[in-house]
């Protein structure tokens, strides 16, 4: 293939491109969570800020590139921006990049971080636990099953198959069984590290059903961009009736000789 | 004589600026090494205060007495290494060094037979691999100072009284800079 | 200050102690000069294979595709892009950039603005060069190991680098090389530092440096106290592979897995953060330096900017934490080193405002320099501010490992740092070499350039936001990111056409080496030490040491007569 072709191409598929709008192209993935909106919202907020700021940056670049060109003012001004004035606009700038950009931010996105993603929602029998193990290259995931322990017979084992009901909060504990990898729900805007020998934890609570993609964030080696799970979101009434049957299959069927569904551990509670 | 005193203040003046520069020089290198032993204990510590118990299950500490008696070495060998850095036209004090640091290798090498001679060996843990691998590293930077010790011993010869008190200096602060870092180390990981 | 007249050796005769065994700086600096320029090749290359297999998976890599992977076709292979990413990251940071604006400016530029004859210690200067070629070796042989180089990823988290994720020999060689080149850079700022501290001339304080000298000693300063401690993490995982210790090791197919993969984490990014700096800074000082110069003004609030680096220095050291969010750290700390990241950014504003005083009311020559120096305020501004999303804990829970963090890291080390040593290499070229590069060359090469590096670098925070990830071989086995191939093909043609425009650098600098104009004595009108000497510099730089009497940027005084600059050897008028 030579580059002639390859411009040919993507004139081609620039051509189909307008099937769908450059915004609409680059607009993330739907968010099916309650908490998304809280992540976008601040990015919005961010950008908005960033912008100004950088408009600034710009109009001094281009600005004074334009009006102090040497052929339109061809005499520099001899200052070394010691004088009072200069320190004060200086320091004036820095303090307004700090309180309006970095204090604002910092402030939402501490809220957000302490009282919603770390805020562990209580664990009665309304919550969904999920167990998740990621090896080279799948994600394993555990549910309890109907005695709602972990780690016995009774347990739901799923591979690649991530299901989960819409209306419920849902906590995972994520671990790793050979390297480090990253459980990423991009529909959520969350995601949190597998990592060998921790058990690491994340909630969400999903709006939408439908079906949608689980990553891995983190290289794990060859095939990482392989490392894909299936989720797929059921109302509550749904999901119960995906578990029972589950739970039925696992204690008569004959997947319990299989060893490898013996990796969960027993769920590790709040504080 | 004017020209005389001149040329006499131009190689003062030399030589103060090359023991500002030993020692700037001797300074900057020593905060490095300190950073890289840092950063071990510093993992030392995370692995300490995370466990739940240490040394962690179904370990022991070794034994007291084969540290205890490196340390002795050490501490014994900067003790000399200041004598002679007081009258480096002596070099009884340098040939001490040299002995008692070759002592503390043996003893070191006898430490770690005795650790797999009790069934210890680096990879049966975590403890086990914080002992041999920091005692390692510890001992590769001996093992280079040791080095620097018998050049010291073997070249004294050749060179000026100044240039030869600088060299001394310098290779002495990285000397004590060893035992210190034995010292933290046999305090952190063998005592505590 | 300790000043006293260096020894001055003869000058050297035979080739081999000439240009091979060379204890001049300026020849070492040269030396770095090629071996970082090669390196930027090569790593460039590989930058072209990774957006290649990117926008066109499964297509193979044109022109030398079928030489390189003939067993698929001419396709990149996927075990193969994983070393390519692992190896672009580790040769443009440790063997390009670090070599381009430390090994080679650094070591040209400090005696030279300094007013000194040599680095205070030629040997250990020496050296550093050729155990930064030993680990350029090594890090080459590991390619031809049996199960390939390493392929981990740069930051090379254990346990994919430790036995369990990455059997072969090669990443053990490249933990040897990564630790090989940190004992030649240590013990290039070893010599930096010592240097800057007592061989400045007589009468130059510290803030009669010039800012290109400040930047390149904090530099050497981080450098000194940092590579150690990359050096103790990749020693320890060298232990891992070689000798069985369990340091990083853990989870069910650790044999005896006690260890904890988090704690290389902490250790790399204590290093890892201020590397980050490291690799800025110096591009910082030359960009500083060069606004000055070229808007015929004195630099604005040089001293506020000196100080806002060295607090950036300072802060650098204590914010190492934001890169692990999503590990999950105690919400504590997760909290400080959100705050302290912050507050980078006021040191930021305060350089940024000083450079946009600095052109204010000036005189702009837009000479090729000074173009570069306006192309990094352009895209460090863009970097830096998008930093911000990153260091936000619950924007970063969204953006961590997606192409977000590729396009913002590459715009400030890898824009502003290229940009900032292009226009350091336009700049002193004379002083080194004695003559000029080609204006017009020069400035198709930066606007070439800039387009390129704005639609790459653009375009990877625009695919990152939409979710792509970093690292992944074929995004498009994703379905939500199906829709980005038009977008990563864009990217792809934007990076061709980079790679293209430094053919016009690599031209102008290998023609101008023999036909370029011969360089007067000061072609830029500056009055810095390094100027009054001839073009090139000589054997041993000053016949007589200069004797400072004025700050740096002493350009466009009024009571200047007949030129508008002042060497800095003359009395302020």
């Amino acid at each position: 293939m030579n580059l002639y072709s390859l411009y040919f191409k993507f004139i081609m598929i620039s051509a189909k491109a307008s099937e769908m709008s450059f915004w609409e192209r680059i607009k993330p993935p739907v968010d099916i969570s309650t908490n998304g909106h809280l992540i976008d919202s601040l990015f919005n907020l961010t950008t908005y800020l960033i912008l100004f700021f950088f408009v600034l940056v710009c109009l001094g670049l281009f600005g004074f590139s334009y009006l102090y060109h040497k052929k339109k003012h061809p005499v520099a001004l001899y200052v070394h921006g010691t004088s009072r004035k200069h320190i004060a606009i200086v320091v004036a700038i820095a303090t307004l990049v700090f309180v309006v950009i970095d204090m604002q931010i910092t402030g939402i996105s501490n809220h957000d971080y302490m009282e919603v993603f770390t805020k562990w929602p209580k664990e009665d029998a309304e919550v969904v636990k999920v167990e998740v193990l990621g090896q080279q290259w799948a994600w394993n995931f555990r549910y309890a099953g109907k005695d709602g322990i972990f780690n016995t017979e009774d347990d739901i084992v799923t591979l690649n198959d991530l299901r989960l009901p819409t209306n419920k909060k849902i906590v995972f504990q994520v671990t790793a069984k050979d390297v480090i990898h990253s459980f990423s729900l991009p529909n959520t805007r969350q995601k949190i590290d597998a990592m060998p020998g921790r058990v690491s934890k994340m909630w969400v609570e999903l709006t939408k059903t439908g079906n949608y993609e689980v990553a891995c964030a983190q290289i794990c080696g060859t095939f990482h961009y392989r490392m894909q799970a299936k989720l797929k979101v059921y109302t509550p009434e749904e999901f119960q009736k995906w578990q029972d049957e589950m739970s039925y299959r696992t204690t008569y069927a004959v997947e319990k000789e299989n060893a490898d569904l013996y990796w969960g551990w027993k769920w590790i509670a709040n504080n | 004589m004017v020209v005389v005193m001149a040329k006499q203040n131009i190689l003062s003046e030399k030589e103060q600026g090359e023991e500002i520069i030993s020692s700037v020089g001797m300074i900057v290198t020593l905060i490095s090494f300190a950073m890289l032993f840092a950063t071990l204990m510093m993992g030392f510590a995370m692995f300490r205060f995370s466990a739940p118990v240490w040394p962690p299950a179904g370990m022991t500490k070794p034994s007291l007495i084969i540290p205890s008696l490196s340390t002795l070495l050490i501490f014994l060998s900067s003790l000399c290494y200041f004598w002679y850095e007081k009258n480096i036209a002596n070099k009884k004090g340098l040939d001490l060094t040299i002995f008692l640091g070759l002592g503390f290798m043996v003893v070191q090498a006898v430490f770690w037979h005795t650790l797999s001679s009790q069934g210890i060996y680096v990879s049966s843990g975590i403890f086990p691999s914080i002992i041999y691998a920091f005692t390692w590293i510890h001992a590769a930077h001996i093992v280079v100072a040791l080095s620097l010790l018998l050049w010291l011993r073997f070249s004294g010869a050749t060179v000026k009284v100044k240039q030869a008190q600088l060299r001394v200096a310098s290779v002495g602060k990285f000397w004590h800079f060893l035992g210190i870092v034995w010292f933290i180390m046999f305090l952190t990981i063998f005592v505590l | 200050m300790a000043f006293f007249e260096q020894h001055i050796h003869d000058a050297p005769k035979t080739f081999l102690s000439k240009y091979v065994i060379s204890f001049d700086h300026k020849v070492i600096a040269k030396q770095f000069l090629w071996y970082g320029i090669i390196f930027l090749g090569i790593g460039g290359m590989m930058a072209l294979m990774i957006r290649w297999t990117l926008a066109f998976p499964g297509e193979p890599f044109p022109v030398i595709g079928h030489f390189l992977f003939p067993n698929t076709n001419g396709v990149v292979p996927p075990d193969t892009y994983a070393m390519l990413f692992t190896l672009h990251g580790t040769i443009m940071i440790f063997y390009a950039i670090t070599p381009i604006l430390i090994g080679a400016f650094g070591n040209f530029c400090i005696p030279l603005m300094i007013g000194a004859r040599d680095m205070v210690f030629p040997t250990l200067n020496m050296l550093s060069f050729w155990l930064a070629f030993l680990s350029a070796v090594l890090l080459l042989a590991s390619l031809f190991t049996p199960l390939g180089g390493a392929a981990g990823g740069w930051v090379s988290y254990p346990t994919l680098s430790t036995t369990i994720g990455s059997p072969g020999v090669g990443q053990t060689l490249w933990c040897l090389a990564i630790f090989v080149l940190g004992v030649s850079s240590t013990m290039g700022a070893v010599n930096y530092i010592a240097t800057i501290i007592t061989l400045r001339a007589p009468g130059m304080g510290y803030f009669d440096m010039p800012l290109t000298v400040w930047g390149l000693w904090l530099t050497a300063i981080l450098n000194a106290l940092f590579l150690p401690v990359l050096g103790a993490g990749v020693m320890l995982l060298i232990f891992d592979r070689v000798f069985g210790t369990t340091f990083f090791l853990a989870g069910a197919a650790a044999t005896s897995g006690s260890g904890d993969p988090v704690l290389f984490q902490h250790v790399f990014w204590i290093f890892g953060h201020p590397e980050v700096y490291i690799l800025i800074l110096p591009a910082w000082g030359i960009v500083s330096d060069l606004l000055s110069f070229f808007a015929r003004k004195p630099a604005f609030g040089a001293r506020s900017t000196a100080l806002s680096m060295t607090s950036i220095t300072i802060l650098s050291t204590v914010v190492y934490g934001h890169h692990m969010y999503t590990t999950q750290m105690s919400p504590l700390l997760t909290q400080s080193f959100m705050m302290l990241t912050m507050t980078i950014s006021i040191p930021s504003a305060v350089f940024f405002a000083n450079w946009l005083g600095t052109i204010w009311k000036g005189a702009i020559r837009f000479s090729t320099p000074m173009l570069f120096s306006l192309g990094v305020v352009f895209v460090f501004g863009l970097g830096g501010l998008t930093g911000l999303y990153l260091a936000t804990v619950s924007t970063d829970l969204y953006l961590h490992d997606t192409y977000f963090v590729v396009g913002h890291f590459h715009y400030t080390m890898a824009a502003s740092v290229l940009l900032g040593g292009f226009a350091g290499t336009y700049f002193w070229f004379p002083k080194m070499f004695g003559r000029m590069m080609n204006e017009t060359l020069g400035k198709i090469h930066f606007w070439i350039s800039m387009l390129g590096l704005n639609g790459i670098f653009m375009g990877m925070m625009i695919v990152g936001y939409a979710g792509m990830h970093r690292r992944i071989y074929n995004p498009f086995v994703y379905e939500y990111l199906q829709k980005l191939i038009p977008i990563n093909m864009f990217i792809t043609i934007s990076a061709i056409t980079m790679g293209f425009g430094q053919l016009f650098f690599v031209y102008n600098f290998v023609n101008s080496l023999w036909n370029g104009p011969k360089a007067s004595q000061n072609p830029w009108e500056v009055g810095t030490l390094e100027w009054t000497i001839p073009s090139p510099a000589p054997h041993y730089n000053f016949d007589i040491i200069p004797v400072v009497k004025c700050g740096p940027h002493e350009i466009g005084n009024p009571n200047l007569k007949g030129r508008d600059f002042q060497y800095q050897t003359e009395e302020l008028a």
